[in-house]
Parts: structure tokens; sequence; C-alpha cells
């Protein structure tokens, strides 16, 4: 077997000295999108922050390895030189940094970390035509300073177009549908569709079935207080909108299913 | 810092009055022996304690020009097809002949007014030779006056008058750079602006952090003119920019912005006065400082207005970044007004980096000192932008990339980064 794109070895994490994360196992091979359920306040962001590198996130114990490399101890702009990426849940405003200078200086950053040529600006400039013409994205408001004044559907399509421009080789989604209608939510999930390219792994992070019906996951995990309670194929999610979480609590603190895919 | 300090007579205030022995001008003298250099006991100098910074004074600049014109590691500005005039140690190298409505000269004093204020008393005590110069019509070009302080360390008393007539429409910058010693200048610039004038004024010091620059602005705004001023500073190891700003006609309006770039031992003090003396005018404030290291960034603006000033419109805004843990930021707003129909507001702000806008940008593959100085420039930007002049602008970006430079990895470090 392959070395996997994403694995998670018992995972703690602290957040201000409080456990949140309790020993999460997960893998997610080449290629494959998996899902994480859980309601609010499960620890599924903190996990994801813990993934990306955030100040604060203090990995007490486990391990993260990408493409089978460690990544615990490296900061969060070499994580991201290493292919990976994290669209957020709420995709900060920054007023004073302009959206071209900032896709330029991350997508220049990239290249510089793997020892690659930078781009020249009509390079750059090409790659974010394609980009936002696939993506539906309004060239204007890459005209705006980062995220400002953006709608919620806008900051998600920003999101997705930086992901296509960085062409990270793992994505995690933080709850990329939250404040999406349903029109934002498909044109946003065709974005990530066209991503599916059978080498670049994808973990997207939702508390609701309905992202999962137009992002299909080749396998769902369940999360409940800190940890995989339940994995299971895409069916799961079913299962869950219809049964709810609670029936997944009893579960929690039994021996959880693992993550093996 | 010790109180019994203030019944001593220090070194540099028997120095500066060994200076001021035989000047005409006997104010300097009797305020220095009465009360000596101001201390915090000073409410306008509380937080820039002269008696207690100001060290050795450097001898008084002689009449010769120093031959060499050494600039410090940074290199300009300079502004290509501008009427430029060079003033080293105070004496000016060259005037240009009377053009395109500049015509200068030079005069005998200090520009200054009489000013209750021991800065104001030794400038006009020690200039002999003040640069004067009238402007009328609209030009196009950049005047700036290029002060020198060269040579080994001096004391050096300069000043000019700019005086605006009606209509007239000017951009001066003044920019104070030279030898990396331990340089004390007492600047003063004063502008009149007659009616319907504008003026662009920006004063830019670059020079060596061994400097002291004492600086006094004096601003009088006629009717219906508009000053725009803009004070940027990252050089001086010790300054104290004084403005005085006084709104003589209706219609006047007058924006006041400024920028601190501090680091090290720096310590910048930027203190407005605007009087509002007639009715309806208007003046903005806004003031950002960065400040890493164990710098300090001082602002104090003060707003009045007078009885008579009914419908005043004054806005301030001041603003710190703060890079370090021993950085500090010293904002005073006040207001003072005896008019019932006015708009008077302000605000202050003070805070680090945004921990959420580094993650994210570092979580795109921006390293920490690229994505910290990104932030740096989208703060300081604020100020920047309303300087329409692209030339000008273009000048004042490359001031904030040689700061942002010349910290290196004294950008921002967090404790906890690179987890």
């Amino acid at each position: 077997m392959s070395t996997p794109m994403l694995e998670i070895r018992n995972l703690r994490v602290q957040v201000e000295e409080k456990e949140i994360l309790k020993g999460v196992d997960l893998v997610v091979p080449r290629g494959e999108v998996h899902a994480i359920m859980g309601r609010n306040g499960s620890g599924k962001s903190t996990l994801s922050y813990a993934i990306a590198g955030r100040d604060g996130y203090e990995i007490t114990d486990g391990d993260v390895l990408l493409d089978g490399v460690s990544i615990t101890e490296m900061s969060p702009d070499e994580r991201a030189a290493a292919g990976l990426f994290l669209a957020f849940q709420y995709p900060i405003e920054i007023p004073g940094v302009a959206t071209m200078t900032f896709l330029k200086a991350a997508m220049n950053a990239q290249r510089k970390a793997r020892g690659e040529e930078e781009l020249t600006t009509p390079q750059f400039m090409k790659e974010v035509r394609s980009a936002s013409e696939n993506l539906s994205v309004n060239r204007e408001i890459l005209k705006r300073s980062l995220n400002v004044g953006f709608s919620g559907g806008e900051k998600k399509r920003a999101e997705v177009l930086q992901m296509a421009l960085l062409q990270p080789k793992m994505c995690v989604m933080d709850e990329t549908d939250s404040g999406l209608d349903i029109d934002a939510l498909k044109v946003v999930s065709e974005g990530v569709n066209k991503m599916r390219d059978g080498g670049r792994s994808m973990l997207v992070i939702t508390h609701y079935q309905r992202l999962l019906e137009y992002i299909v996951p080749d396998r769902v995990h369940v999360f409940s207080d800190g940890r995989i309670v339940k994995s299971g194929g895409k069916e799961l999610a079913l299962e869950l909108e219809s049964k709810g979480y609670s029936s997944f609590d009893k579960v929690a603190g039994s021996v959880a299913d693992g993550a093996a895919a | 810092m010790n109180i019994a300090i203030d019944d001593k007579v220090t070194s540099a205030e028997k120095t500066l009055l060994a200076q001021l022995a035989g000047r005409e001008k006997a104010l300097a003298d009797s305020m220095l022996r009465e009360y000596g250099l101001p201390s915090r006991k000073v409410e306008a100098y509380h937080y820039t304690d002269l008696k207690a910074l100001l060290g050795q004074v450097p001898p008084l600049a002689g009449p010769d020009l120093p031959d060499s014109i050494q600039r410090t590691g940074m290199a300009g500005p300079d502004f290509a097809g501008s009427l430029k005039i060079t003033i080293a140690n105070g004496m000016v190298a060259s005037l240009p002949e009377p053009a395109g409505g500049v015509s200068a000269s030079e005069v005998s004093g200090s520009a200054l007014g009489e000013r209750k204020d021991v800065l104001v008393a030794m400038n006009r005590a020690l200039v002999d030779r003040g640069l004067d110069i009238k402007i009328s019509g609209k030009t196009g070009q950049i005047l700036h006056l290029d002060w020198q302080l060269q040579g080994d360390a001096v004391h050096v008393a300069t000043s000019v008058g700019l005086e605006l007539e009606e209509g007239a429409r000017a951009v001066v910058v003044e920019t104070i750079n030279g030898s990396d010693q331990a340089h004390l200048a007492n600047l003063g610039s004063r502008a009149r602006l007659g009616a319907g004038a504008e003026l662009t004024h920006v004063i830019i010091d670059v020079s060596s952090k061994k400097v002291t620059r004492l600086h006094t602005v004096e601003y009088e705004i006629g009717r219906d003119a508009q000053l725009h001023n803009l004070m940027v500073n990252s050089g001086a190891g010790l300054s104290r920019t004084q403005v005085f700003s006084r709104f003589a006609g209706e219609g006047a309006n007058g924006d006041f912005s400024g920028l601190n770039l501090v680091g090290n031992d720096q310590h910048c003090d930027i203190t407005l006065d605007t009087a509002h003396g007639v009715a309806n005018t208007t003046s903005t404030q806004k003031f950002k400082a960065v400040v890493r290291d164990r710098a300090r960034a001082v602002f104090q603006g003060m707003i009045r207005v007078e009885p008579v000033a009914q419908k005043t419109d004054a806005r301030m805004m001041v603003q710190g970044l703060m890079l370090s843990e021993e950085a500090q930021v010293l904002n005073k707003p006040e207001l003072e007004i005896f008019a019932d129909d006015v708009q008077c507001g302000h605000g202050s702000t003070c805070g680090e980096l945004d921990r959420d806008s580094l993650f994210y940008l570092m979580s795109r593959g921006i390293r920490r000192e690229e994505a910290s100085a990104m932030l740096i420039r989208a703060f300081v930007e604020e100020v920047l932008d309303s300087v329409s002049d692209e030339q000008l602008h273009g000048e004042l970006s490359a001031i904030v990339q040689a700061w942002l430079r010349e910290g290196g990895d004294g950008v921002p470090a967090g404790k906890d980064a690179g987890k």
C-alpha cells in the first residue's frame, strides 16, 4: 500500500491547557476524499487548525504525517509549501492587503520554498484569469483588499480559487458550506470537484450532510468529544442525518472504529 | 527617573547656556536659567523629558560648509525633477534663481514666531540667517528642502519660512539626513497660507539614529486655504516634532498626518496643537506608529476650539502597532472646546499584529517575516494613501520598505512561532 496522503496518529491537542483532541487516528489515502462530521464543539475546527499549525494549538501527543513526513514541527508556511491547504470556515478580512498582491506572494513563496522559479507577472495574471473563469469568480472582487467587502459566498469561492492556484496535495476544508446558499454551495462544490484528480486528497469538515451531496466522499468519519467514534462509507452521512449525532455519543469513549480505510 | 535631577543644571543645559551667551534674544537664556530643559513635570513634555533624555550637546556648527556630503546608510529620498535646496549644517549651499513662482532668499533671524517654549526660544536665539521662500501661483514641481547634518557632530539651528500667496499651490518636502554622528538639530519651519492657497507639506526624517532633532512647525491657515501635512520619521534617535497650527480664516482646512517608524532605543515624539480660531474650519488628524525593540513613539494631539469657532469639524485618529514586548506607544489625544455648535471626535487604539491575519497569510505559504511586513505595510498605507503625488508616494513607500528591511528578523517572531 502506498504512503497515505494524510496520516494522523493518536493526536492529542490542548488549547489554553484544555484538552480538545483526545487521540485522533485518521488515514486519508492518496486521491481520496474523506468527510468528518460532528456537531458544533466536538473539536472539528481544532483538528483543522492543529493540522495547519496555528499558534496556541499545542500537540501533547501523537503525530501528523503529510505524504509520509511529520509536519508537527513545521510552521504554517512550511506546511503549506509541503502541500497542505486549509480552507477557512471564516476567511480573514485583511484591509490594506490587495488580493492580487496576496495571491502572488503566496504562490511565489511556495514556489520559492520548493526551489522552483517564481512566476512572472504575466504568468501569474494568466493563471488567475483562467482559475477565476473556471470557478466563476468575479474578477472585480480581486481588485479589493483581501476578503474585504466579499459576501459569504464570495469569500468561500475565493478560498477555492486560492486552492486552485496553489495546487495543494492535501486540502482540509473547514465548514466550507457554512454561510452559503444553495447556489453558492453548488458553485463551490463544483470547484472542489474539479480538483479531484485521483492524486489530490481532501478532508471535508462539516456538520451537515447537505455538502456531501455535492462533494461525495469516499469515507465518512463521525467526530465526537475530540475523537473519531465511527467511520464508514458515504451512507454513514445519511444515517447521521436520520438518527442525529446523539445516537453516536454512546460510542464515544468506547473503542472507536478506528479510521483505517 | 530621579525628581531631584530637576534642581540640578545638567551638562546639556550648561553647554546650551554657554552657546547662548552673547546672543541677542534673552528669552532662551532666561527660560533655561529659570526652568531648565523641560522635564516630564511640564505637561507638554510629559512623555519626552528633555532634561533626562538630552545628553551631550555638540558644538555649534561653524560658518563654513562641510565639504563632504556624506549620507547615512539610507540613500535618498530624492525627487527627480524637483527644485532642490540643500541646507548643510544650517548653511544654504546655493539658492535657485527665482522661477516658476518660487522665490527663495536668506533673511536674518528665525522664521519662528515668539512662543514661550524653550525649543522655539533657542531656535530664535541661535538662527542667524534663515531661509525664506515665497510662492505665488501654482507650482507643479516639488520643492525639496534637503536639510543635511554633515561632518562631525554639530549643533545646528536653522529655519525656513514659507509664504504662500493668495491662491498659490505647492508641494514642499523637507528631508533630514546626513552623517552618522550625534548631531543636535533645532529646526524651525513656518508656513503661512494666504486665502485659497493649498500646501502639501511633508517632513521626512531619515537621519542617523545618533541624531537628536527638535523641530518646531508653525502653520497659519488663511481663508479657504488647504493644508495637507504629513510627517514621516524613521530616523533620529531622539526626536520631538511640535506643530502649532492656527486656523485664521473661515473655510480653512488642515489635514495632519504622521507615521513614526521606530526601533532599537529610538524615542520619537509628535506633538500637535491645532487651534480653530474662527468659525467654519475643519481639521483631520491621522497618526500611526509602528514600534519594535525598546523604542517609544509618542503622539500628543490637542484640538482647541475657541468660543467664536462655531461649526468647527475636527477629527483625530491615532493608532499604534507594537511589535515587541518592550515597545511603547504613548498617545494622548486632547480636546478643548469652547464653542457649542461643533463636531469633534477622537479615537486612539494600540495593539499587536493581528494573530488571525498572520496565521491566515502563513497558512498560504507566506513566511512569518513577509506576512508581518505585509500587515505592517497595510497598516501604514492608510496614512500614505492620502499622498496623491506618485513620485512622493513611491519615495515614502521605499522608506517604509527600508525600515522593514532594517528590522530584519526584528519583525516579530512570536514566542510560540513555528510549532
